[in-house]
């Protein structure tokens, strides 16, 4: 059973993606193009160019940790869909001790400017949190609102407080540019010792690492840990975890805050490992692509990680089918939405199935165990 | 003899994995009150869906009236004159009585309803068989008593002759269930057939003309009453020789263990659902709380456990003024708890029976390695519970929802009587087990009485109440309206104090 529910586990997002793939073919037909011609030149673009496979590893980094912030709220119970604007204000605050703090070695500066990312993401979620476990106040639509306030929020330190003055005069709205202290290493003079050069395989830098030893140890954590053991019983019955004397409140804040900390890391991939200024077109979006990906990965930590590399790759993908093969890339997205739909019907559907067999499965245990002396 | 009404025979009927009904053959004559007992699963409820046309047998015959049938639907079944009465009601409480029983059937011409005429048939249902009903009056200002009989005459005015009555009496007090019994002798008098579910043997003793035990899905055995006695009945049910009548032995009572003084708690409104309620337990005591559900008995023992603050009064466990504290600390000071719903307070279905099993100790020294849970001492640990308690799982890896309630509940009980704790508070711990499940959950009671532990014990079940406590207390309106030591009181006694019927003064309570 056991084996059969791991490969049934493995199996069930593998065929929500054939069946959003089935869809999107149907819309490519009706524009008149050869859905596996296009599936084809997706794959060849975005998986045998090792620039591809690069850039499909630049995005799915910030996607990794955008992932893990959902699914670790998700975990809790908690719907932290503030991730968008928690990382936009740990990006501008790793911006600003980037650019503000000068002289400082590499090995305080950097951890600074990635504290200051996780302390002002944790900040910004600090009012949603305790709304929700002072007052009751649901935390989506608290944590929507706070990625409003922290939208137009960032655009006004940008554009009003912290813009860079050489570029007064430029159409560019952008901070300082950050120290090289604060900037993150790029994987690239390594990647070159093994023969691999380019600007996309440049653009890859320690983060991407991080997110994955982050996904291992969030594993870990909420697996083996006593923490992680009184958060699956919090989330699965606060009732009877109050009962057994874990803080339900306490619990929560925590896993809340420590999503939040995830959520700031976000950004920085952009901000900190590539540009090197926050710009006020920096990307937008990962806090919901996060959602996204969470959902795919079942909030598992292992699978975002592979979540976000589908992700990374669909996106590079539409780039090679809109130039090579002349169809939209907005088809993609819906891809990647219809594929979204598909998960989330077929985990339903999958915990079903779990559900009745393992109601089969105790029944049939059942007669075996009949207690001694109590046969008739 | 009265004639075969109905015949079920051969009835089989598979589950994935279970077979509830094995060739089960049943006879219902017309104008009897046949019982069906079994325990929990033995498959009584499949057999009485499928005679009301919810479920379809996979083998067997129906006949109804000596001719052969099948019933696809409870509408078919109507048309036959089979009705059932649900053990949850389904009623609607801001309908009156008659609105209640015409619904799904209303008189009606070109869409209005008939109102009136509705009324007067339900007055005259009500007169024909005895039933005390006002058909104006709303429902949910009825007891639980008065809401039952609008159920029964809601099938009865849908033309039914034979009533299936699914453990009819489980919510009742002593004095409902008379009347309850009362109005069924009348119903029979007046020529109506009930089929009768219970696993209440002396009820099924009282008012039945035959009984017919099911066991595993199969037909033990039918039954005159007069023919068997309740030893044999329950022999019948379980297999095994039961012991009836738990051995009781006078144990001196030591210290008082938990206080209560002047407890009052807050309900889910802002009223009071405790109100200054006194009472103390000693150790090697069985303290019961007699009473109707909802009359403050899940608030009191919310609020002995730490769950739900007090607005007024104290609380002391050994001495301990635990009036402000939390649900942790309480346990540490060895208060163990049976939560009434072992699904909402007591598990986390979801999780695996090795964690359900260290819920609540998971915090002990023992059981971490710093901030890691110990798995090799928590996987002795509960290999020796699950052995202790003889608790029925292939894998204690399984979610706990796997088991069956009896085993959920033994999981609960291997794990509040671990680390030798000294008050148990007890909350409806044999809801929903079968014989064999609730006797070993009153002797483990028992023998924690007998360890020295002071036991506050919550039921609806008032035989349970009377078997077990040394003190019985009666709730009613979150008052403690009566206290009795052992023996000196009659359950008609208590069904008055349970109603509200009858109170003693201040001071000889508490």
């Amino acid at each position: 059973m056991k084996g059969r529910l791991l490969a049934l586990q493995i199996a069930t997002p593998l065929l929500a993606i054939l069946f959003g793939m089935l869809i999107a073919s149907a819309i490519i037909l009706v524009i008149g193009r050869n859905p596996l011609d296009v599936y084809a030149v997706m794959v060849r673009f975005s998986l045998t160019r090792t620039d591809s496979l690069f850039s499909i590893l630049f995005k799915a980094t910030p996607l990794m940790f955008a992932g893990l912030a959902v699914a670790i709220s998700f975990k809790a119970g908690l719907f932290n869909i503030g991730v968008e604007g928690q990382y936009y204000v740990g990006a501008f605050c790793a911006a600003l001790v980037g650019f503000s703090l000068k002289g400082l070695p590499m090995v305080v500066h950097l951890p600074l400017a990635l504290l200051a990312a996780m302390v002002g993401a944790m900040a910004w979620a600090l009012v949603p949190i305790l709304l929700k476990l002072r007052r009751g106040a649901h935390e989506v639509i608290t944590t929507i609102m706070m990625n409003y306030i922290a939208s137009a929020l960032l655009l006004y330190l940008i554009n009003d407080v912290f813009r860079d003055p050489a570029q007064i005069g430029t159409p560019r709205v952008r901070t300082p540019d950050v120290a090289l202290s604060a900037r993150i290493p790029s994987l690239g003079p390594l990647l070159a010792r093994v023969g691999l050069h380019g600007s996309d395989v440049e653009k890859v830098n320690l983060l991407l690492v991080g997110g994955i030893l982050l996904a291992v140890v969030l594993t870990y954590f909420l697996s083996r840990t006593r923490f992680g053991y009184e958060v699956r019983a919090v989330s699965f019955n606060p009732l009877a975890a109050e009962a057994a004397g874990i803080p339900n409140a306490r619990t929560r804040f925590e896993m809340f805050m420590l999503s939040a900390a995830i959520a700031g890391l976000a950004g920085l991939n952009d901000i900190l490992g590539f540009f090197g200024y926050l710009d006020i077109d920096f990307p937008k979006g990962l806090g919901f692509l996060g959602i996204s990906v969470a959902l795919l990965a079942k909030n598992n930590p292992l699978g975002v990680i592979l979540a976000a590399l589908l992700f990374g790759f669909l996106d590079r993908g539409a780039a090679g089918v809109q130039f090579f093969a002349q169809v939209p890339k907005e088809t993609i997205v819906i891809l990647q939405a219809i594929i979204i739909l598909a998960i989330v019907v077929a985990y339903e559907l999958l915990t079903r199935y779990v559900r009745t067999q393992r109601k089969r499965e105790a029944e049939l245990v059942a007669p075996v165990a009949v207690p001694a002396g109590a046969g008739p | 003899m009265d004639p075969l009404f109905i015949e079920l025979q051969g009835i089989t009927k598979n589950f994935p994995g279970v077979i509830a009904n094995d060739h089960v053959d049943l006879a219902v004559r017309r104008g009897e009150i046949h019982a069906l007992v079994g325990e929990n699963g033995a498959g009584k409820s499949t057999l009485m869906r499928i005679l009301y046309g919810l479920y379809q047998p996979d083998r067997g015959t129906i006949q109804v009236n000596g001719r052969p049938d099948v019933i696809d639907s409870p509408r078919r079944a109507l048309e036959l004159g089979i009705g059932m009465v649900h053990q949850h009601f389904m009623l609607i409480p801001v309908f009156t009585v008659a609105e209640n029983v015409i619904l799904g059937g209303e008189p009606a011409t070109w869409g209005r309803l008939r109102m009136i005429e509705a009324k007067q048939q339900v007055a005259e249902l009500c007169k024909q068989y005895g039933f005390s009903l006002d058909p104006a009056a709303l429902v949910g200002r009825l007891s639980v008593g008065e809401q039952q009989r609008v159920e029964i005459i809601k099938v009865l005015y849908r033309g039914a002759d034979l009533l299936i009555l699914d453990e009819p009496t489980a919510v009742l007090v002593p004095q409902e269930v008379e009347e309850l019994f009362s109005n069924l002798r009348r119903l029979k008098e007046q020529g109506k057939t009930i089929i009768f579910i219970s696993h209440k043997l002396d009820e099924v003793l009282a008012i039945s003309d035959r009984i017919t035990v099911l066991r595993r899905g199969r037909v033990i055995g039918t039954v005159t009453v007069g023919q068997a006695s309740k030893a044999q009945l329950a022999e019948m049910m379980v297999g095994r020789p039961v012991l009836l009548d738990l051995a009781h032995p006078p144990v001196p009572p030591g210290a008082v263990r938990l206080e209560a003084r002047h407890l009052s708690v807050p309900g889910a409104s802002t009223r009071l659902a405790v109100r200054d309620v006194s009472l103390s337990v000693h150790g090697s005591e069985i303290y019961g709380i007699a009473g109707v559900e909802g009359n403050g008995q899940t608030e009191l023992v919310e609020a002995l456990v730490g769950l739900r603050a007090l607005s007024g009064g104290a609380l002391l466990i050994d001495g301990h003024d635990v009036s402000r504290t939390t649900a942790r600390a309480i346990r540490l000071l060895g208060v163990a708890h049976i939560p009434e719903d072992r699904h909402r307070r007591g598990l986390v279905l979801p999780m695996a029976v090795w964690e359900n099993v260290i819920l609540g100790h998971h915090y002990r020294k023992e059981f971490t390695n710093g901030p890691l849970l110990n798995r090799p001492t928590i996987d002795d640990f509960v290999r020796r519970r699950v052995h202790e308690y003889d608790i029925r799982v292939a894998d204690t890896d399984l979610p706990v929802l796997a088991l069956s309630g009896g085993n959920q509940q033994k999981v609960i009980v291997a794990r509040e009587f671990a680390f030798a704790p000294k008050v148990l508070v007890a909350a409806q711990p044999t809801r929903g087990l079968d014989i064999g499940a609730t006797e070993f959950v009153m002797h483990q009671i028992l023998e924690a009485r007998g360890a020295g532990m002071a036991v506050l014990l919550v039921s609806a079940n008032l035989e349970e109440i009377l078997a077990l406590s040394d003190r019985i207390g009666v709730m009613y309106g979150g008052r403690l309206v009566g206290e009795f030591i052992r023996g000196a009181s009659t359950p008609a006694e208590l069904g008055l104090y349970m109603t509200g019927a009858k109170r003693q003064d201040e001071a000889t309570v508490g």
